[in-house]
């Protein structure tokens, strides 16, 4: 512990030599630095997952849908740092779903109204890159065609009764990648190994409700 | 037989109605026109009602929400689970810690600490900034924050209220560990660039407490304690790459035109046993309500003593304006409601040793009952011939002559509550026990120091140099022959953590029940290693059973405000309260 290299006197207590601060100056920090710097205002749109590896982005997406029967789907879409703190928020007005819609859409209607309509209006939206989008909701991983970024599924590891090809165990939790982003299964959960060992992956959808539901309430 | 009827109609079929002729078919030619009779088919053709199904392809809107970058590093990745170091501080803590309710798990899911908006931030981005933030069990496993020992899920929670507030007021119980969250709810600020330049204001007997506890709970924060003379307090006011700096509330005083002169702010102001300003004319209070500042935590176990104007003159430094004393308790326990978080022990650490309360009537000796009469019965007379001219100074002085003798007779020296004393802590020392006992006297102290020596009896009080109070600390919990520590309550009621004591001694009473449970929690708090028995000691027929008839009306007052219940009628030991003591009646000017 730092503390125990302190000593004390005149009342000061002071910390190790040539650290002025301790904790401020190490090179996680500047390397921190180093990416929020370059990636700060870049939009999600352009840039390709490898293109995104090379600039070791350090930022991830949750995404998600509420279906609240008064009002319609919500989206939301969160991006946070390596450890879970959040750097954007995003979150849709309500789109309600007809009868009549639902017929004609049959079994597309989720993957159109949550990949197409509500999650890729939500990734445009985003301004830093994230190293991956995570969903816990089934039809929002149509969202995959229509961004560069990697999608994934994730599950709690007692729901994933039959895990696709691709996934991969992270903690409590089991991703599994898009179907278009399987072969780059590894370096996904290498890219997750940080915020997994930090974060519960299921735990941000919890924070994406409660504050759907605080703007709701706003 | 069938046959239109008429040209005009044949050309207009489409539009027109059919006419259909019908007749009786015979096999004679009948000359008369048969009867027709017309039925008409509509041959409009209708068109259809046309269904419009919109199709799902407008993009929905979209509202966003951008957070300020956090400053700090992300820390590389560790195994997972909060990182528990041992320390000097969990030497402190009684082994027994672990076996305390911690509940980190609440129906197999791991608990989450989350962090709410206060009610005063209003903007919903500001909400959704604390809304959106992880809670705090990852933030502290992620950022690898080292403890000396796992928090508490009530203390994470009241981390979770101080962080959020600009102006917070943390009332908890004493022995709930006020410091502690305090501490790290700064160290996370700190941490996350929100905080730069914190002070922690405290009484000057527990500055040394700080800085141990800041030592052990924020080991990477460096910390200056402001002491010296009036040069080294300048340079120490002005260290600036020190995040926190402690001071007592007696420098701030002093240095308050240094302070302005230079020109000093700071992020965030914890004032440690902030009933201190309670006394909003006073110079403390000015001194403390000047500091410039942004953030204003206040830590009292004791947030109303007497008056609900205690709560008010707390929240002219956490929230200025908020709050009046005109409001009726309810009104003004609800609009405290969002600044003000308490918690009692029995509420929260339901698996704590219990606290057993014994109140001990003692007879005074014969001749003590016979000075005590003496002097009452003298100073009553005394009151009465003074009438209208009797001030609360010469019945305060009667009441502390009378409670003198109730702990010692001044001429024999004799004392029934000593006699009692000793038996008890016979059966402290040979049980291996340690027992606190607490006089308002530094006299007292003094006698029973000598009466009491064959227990290593040990004095800690405010006549004491610092030095010479920790020497005693250090000595009554190392040494096994001291068995026994002296303190007064201004010394010894606030700030030390003596939980490996079982036996809390009253030998006189103080005028607040508040401060009284101060001292009692110096043993009975987080880390108690066993049932803590108090025992209060009440000279039978005297001016302390009577005070104790007042304080035990008092005792509810506190929480009766906190939980915006009404005040009872008397709500502190008045100076009405004083006179009545002996049945006098209180002279207008003295009674206001």
């Amino acid at each position: 512990m730092a503390g125990k290299a302190r000593r004390r006197g005149h009342g000061l207590l002071k910390c190790q030599p040539g650290t002025p601060d301790g904790w401020a100056e190490t090179a996680a920090g500047k390397r921190l630095d180093h990416w929020l710097a370059g990636t700060t205002g870049d939009r999600a749109g352009g840039v390709s997952f490898m293109e995104q590896q090379t600039q070791g982005a350090t930022a991830f997406g949750f995404l998600t849908a509420v279906d609240s029967p008064a009002h319609g789907v919500f989206g939301g879409y969160l991006l946070v740092d390596a450890i879970g703190r959040p750097l954007e928020f995003h979150c849709t007005a309500p789109v309600k779903v007809s009868r009549a819609q639902q017929i004609l859409y049959g079994a597309s209607l989720p993957g159109h109204l949550h990949g197409q309509q509500i999650g890729a209006a939500l990734l445009a939206e985003g301004s830093v890159i994230p190293a991956v989008v995570l969903t816990d909701h089934d039809a929002m991983l149509a969202v995959r065609p229509h961004t560069s970024l990697p999608v994934a599924l994730v599950r709690r590891r007692d729901e994933a009764v039959e895990p696709p090809p691709g996934a991969f165990a992270m903690g409590e939790v089991c991703v599994s990648p898009h179907v278009s982003d399987v072969a780059a299964a590894e370096a996904l959960r290498q890219r997750l190994e940080h915020l997994g060992a930090s974060v519960d992956l299921t735990e941000p959808f919890e924070r994406i409700r409660a504050a759907i539901e605080e703007a709701q309430r706003h | 037989m069938l046959e239109p009827c008429g040209r005009a109609a044949v050309r207009s079929i489409a539009a027109a109605d059919l006419m259909l002729a019908t007749g009786g078919i015979t096999s004679q030619i009948v000359p008369a026109i048969a009867p027709v009779q017309a039925v008409r088919f509509p041959l409009d053709q209708v068109r259809p009602a046309v269904l419009r199904v919109p199709l799902l392809d407008t993009r929905p809107r979209v509202s966003s929400h951008r957070f300020p970058r956090p400053t700090d590093p992300v820390p590389k990745p560790l195994p997972p689970r909060v990182v528990v170091q041992p320390t000097a501080a969990a030497d402190r803590q009684a082994d027994t810690i672990d076996d305390l309710q911690r509940n980190p798990d609440v129906a197999g899911q791991r608990r989450r600490t989350r962090i709410a908006p206060p009610g005063d931030v209003v903007k919903l981005s500001e909400r959704l900034f604390f809304v959106l933030q992880p809670d705090l069990e990852t933030t502290l496993q992620a950022s690898h924050l080292e403890f000396p020992r796992e928090p508490f899920p009530f203390q994470l929670d009241g981390m979770a209220f101080l962080m959020p507030r600009h102006g917070a007021i943390l009332a908890d119980e004493m022995g709930l560990g006020k410091s502690m969250q305090a501490i790290s709810s700064l160290r996370l600020l700190v941490r996350s660039g929100q905080a730069r330049r914190v002070l922690v204001v405290c009484p000057k007997g527990l500055v040394s407490n700080w800085a141990r506890e800041l030592a052990d709970w924020a080991p990477e924060l460096l910390v200056a304690v402001i002491e010296g003379d009036p040069a080294r307090r300048r340079w120490q006011w002005t260290l600036p790459d020190v995040p926190v700096k402690v001071a007592n509330y007696e420098a701030v005083v002093r240095d308050r035109e240094m302070i302005e002169e230079l020109g000093l702010s700071f992020d965030l102001v914890v004032l440690d046993e902030a009933q201190r300003i309670k006394n909003r004319s006073s110079n403390t209070h000015r001194a403390v309500a000047d500091l410039r500042r942004g953030r204003s935590w206040a830590l009292t176990g004791t947030p109303v003593e007497n008056s609900a104007e205690d709560l008010v003159a707390l929240f002219d430094f956490v929230a200025p304006g908020h709050v009046n004393d005109r409001m009726a308790p309810k009104v003004l326990g609800a609009a405290a409601a969002d600044y003000v978080l308490r918690r009692t022990k029995d509420k929260v650490l339901t698996e704590m040793p219990p606290r057993m309360n014994r109140d001990e009537r003692i007879e005074l000796t014969p001749e003590q009952r016979e000075t005590y009469r003496r002097a009452e019965e003298e100073g009553v007379l005394r009151l009465s011939a003074l009438g209208p001219e009797a001030t609360i100074q010469n019945v305060f002085e009667l009441v502390l002559r009378l409670k003198q003798i109730c702990n010692f007779d001044p001429p024999t020296g004799e004392s029934a509550k000593l006699d009692c004393l000793v038996a008890e802590l016979e059966e402290v020392q040979a049980s291996g026990k340690k027992a606190l006992v607490f006089s308002q006297w530094v006299e007292t102290l003094g006698r029973l120091e000598g009466k009491l020596a064959r227990f290593g009896a040990l004095p800690y009080h405010g006549g004491m140099s610092t030095t010479a109070r920790d020497e005693a600390i250090h000595r009554f919990k190392h040494e096994r022959q001291h068995s026994v520590l002296l303190l007064s309550y201004g010394a010894g009621a606030v700030g030390l953590n003596l939980q490996f004591s079982q036996y809390v001694f009253l030998f006189d009473r103080w005028w607040n029940p508040a401060i009284e449970d101060q001292a009692i929690n110096r043993a009975h708090r987080i880390g108690a290693a066993g049932a803590v028995t108090v025992t209060r000691f009440l000279s039978a027929d005297t001016i302390e059973e009577r005070i104790d008839e007042v304080l035990r009306r008092k005792r509810d007052l506190s929480e009766l405000i906190l939980s915006q219940a009404e005040a009872p009628a008397a709500s502190g030991l008045t100076a009405a309260d004083l006179f009545a003591l002996f049945r006098l009646p209180a002279p207008g000017r003295a009674a206001a």
